[in-house]
């Protein structure tokens, strides 16, 4: 019980390099641009999404079940999502029309 | 006696506060809804700031102008399409064709605040320019149509605007015999339609590009094709005014949508996107081609001088949440304002004109 807590706190506290999340399939958004177009993972695993482009950018998907909105991210900033719904998750940047990619997510 | 607590728990516990955490996004796990995890600041290094010539280059006109697979060029689309943007009949009132808020003569826009329609009834947006928008990513102030045969139909059966219901419309064109033969050969084979007529007009819009202006030739290597004064705002430009951030590459756009603060009522793209925040009053970005001959300024044509415009970014518009990140007063000096105007009108090309079109009886 004493050993379980810090490493629950370090989960939680998340302004770390998160070495937990080293092993999550990253996309990038530099140039205004998704670094790939076409990603698979498991259901319940986590993509990281980095910004580390010049401007703020805004991703989200309207696909059913997968649904998700990052709100404004700044440029030096990476969040996790990770999707619970199997099928095709059309993901898209809200301010950059041209910044569109599927994940296909598996069971 | 505490051990037993599962790894089951342990991970359930970590997910909710790591969800909650989502202080950047999401923070709520709703059913049905993919989890937004945790958020952590990541080292980008120092970027070297790339030297003016690689700047330069990131601004070169393309050699082509690209056409869709789906409606590639040929001389005869592009020449019944061009009839058929002057044609004031694709209108009910026989009166507003495309070129009358499209016009060549006003950077093929028409000069005013907002368009005017049928029944000489204002509209609610200005009108945009057709220029180079051949490499438009989407279209509308607010994004809602896909590409230019879309937008071609809009206005068309628009009942503000054009107010000519497709049926009607087609059956006027087949009124007018000398059409027959421009279609048979744009279309070989296809029956006259609303499809193949916006495919047309789409063809003839592909084709109105901006030529090339002072800004070109100096990017090519001329340095005595811009003055010191422009050199000066298109630093600024890329600098301490960070318009390249939306206004970015040839054409000036990235098509992006922000909420620029202006104070309108107008929630453009929020419209389509109503849970996304920072798209509420967000418009596209329009490209900068040809901009000094394109006045009045912005999605409701509020501002008439490119002096107001800088004046409207130098001090960051209404402070709101959908506001875009990159909108706050910039400090920019009266020098630095008047280089970034004089910059921008060499972005001017002496446009030839163009010939209206003899069109079908």
């Amino acid at each position: 019980m004493r050993k379980l807590i810090p490493v629950t706190i370090a989960i939680v506290a998340g302004l770390s390099a998160g070495a937990l999340a080293a092993a999550n399939q990253q996309i990038h958004q530099k140039g205004r641009v998704f670094s790939s177009e076409n990603v698979t993972i498991k259901k319940g695993e986590a993509i990281t999404f980095v910004n580390d482009d010049s401007v703020p950018h805004n991703i989200v998907s309207t696909s059913k079940g997968n649904e998700f909105n990052l709100g404004s991210q700044a440029p030096g900033m990476s969040t996790d999502v990770s999707f619970k719904e199997p099928g095709d998750v059309q993901v898209l940047c809200a301010i950059h029309p041209r910044m569109k990619m599927t994940v296909k997510v598996t069971d | 006696m505490r051990e037993f607590i599962s790894a089951r728990s342990m991970l359930l516990a970590s997910a909710v506060a790591a969800s909650s955490l989502g202080v950047f996004g999401f923070a709520t796990i709703t059913l049905g809804a993919a989890i937004v995890g945790e958020t952590r600041r990541v080292d980008l290094g120092q970027a070297a700031p790339a030297g003016l010539e690689a700047l330069k280059a990131q601004y070169r006109r393309p050699a082509t102008i690209p056409f869709p697979k789906e409606n590639p060029y040929t001389p005869e689309k592009a020449a019944l399409g061009k009839k058929l943007y002057f044609d004031t009949r694709l209108s009910v009132t026989s009166a507003q064709s495309c070129a009358s808020c499209h016009s060549p003569g006003f950077g093929w826009g028409d000069g005013l605040a907002v368009g005017v329609g049928h029944g000489m009834n204002k509209l609610g947006r200005h009108s945009p320019t057709v220029v180079n928008a051949a490499w438009g990513a989407i279209f509308m102030w607010d994004g809602r149509l896909a590409n230019l045969e879309e937008q071609a139909l809009g206005p068309i059966q628009a009942a503000g605007e054009m107010n000519m219901p497709l049926d009607q419309l087609m059956q006027r064109i087949a009124t007018i015999p000398e059409y027959k033969p421009l279609f048979d050969a744009a279309f070989p084979g296809e029956a006259m339609s609303p499809k193949t007529l916006a495919k047309a007009i789409a063809t003839y819009e592909r084709t109105i590009v901006s030529e090339r202006a002072p800004f070109d030739a100096w990017i090519e290597g001329n340095e005595s094709a811009i003055s010191a004064e422009a050199k000066r705002g298109f630093a600024v430009f890329n600098g301490k005014a960070q318009c390249a951030a939306c206004h970015e590459g040839w054409n000036f756009t990235n098509d992006g949508f922000q909420d620029i603060g202006l104070p309108s009522k107008d929630i453009g793209r929020g419209e389509y996107l109503p849970d996304v925040i920072k798209m509420k009053h967000a418009f596209k970005t329009p490209g900068l081609r040809e901009i000094a001959r394109r006045s009045p300024y912005m999605h409701d044509g509020s501002l008439a001088t490119l002096e107001q415009v800088v004046d409207h970014y130098d001090h960051g518009g209404v402070d709101r949440p959908s506001r875009s990140d990159l909108m706050k007063p910039l400090g920019l000096t009266a020098q630095e304002k008047a280089d970034l105007v004089t910059f921008m009108k060499t972005l001017s090309s002496s446009l030839s004109p163009t010939a209206v079109p003899v069109l079908p009886r």
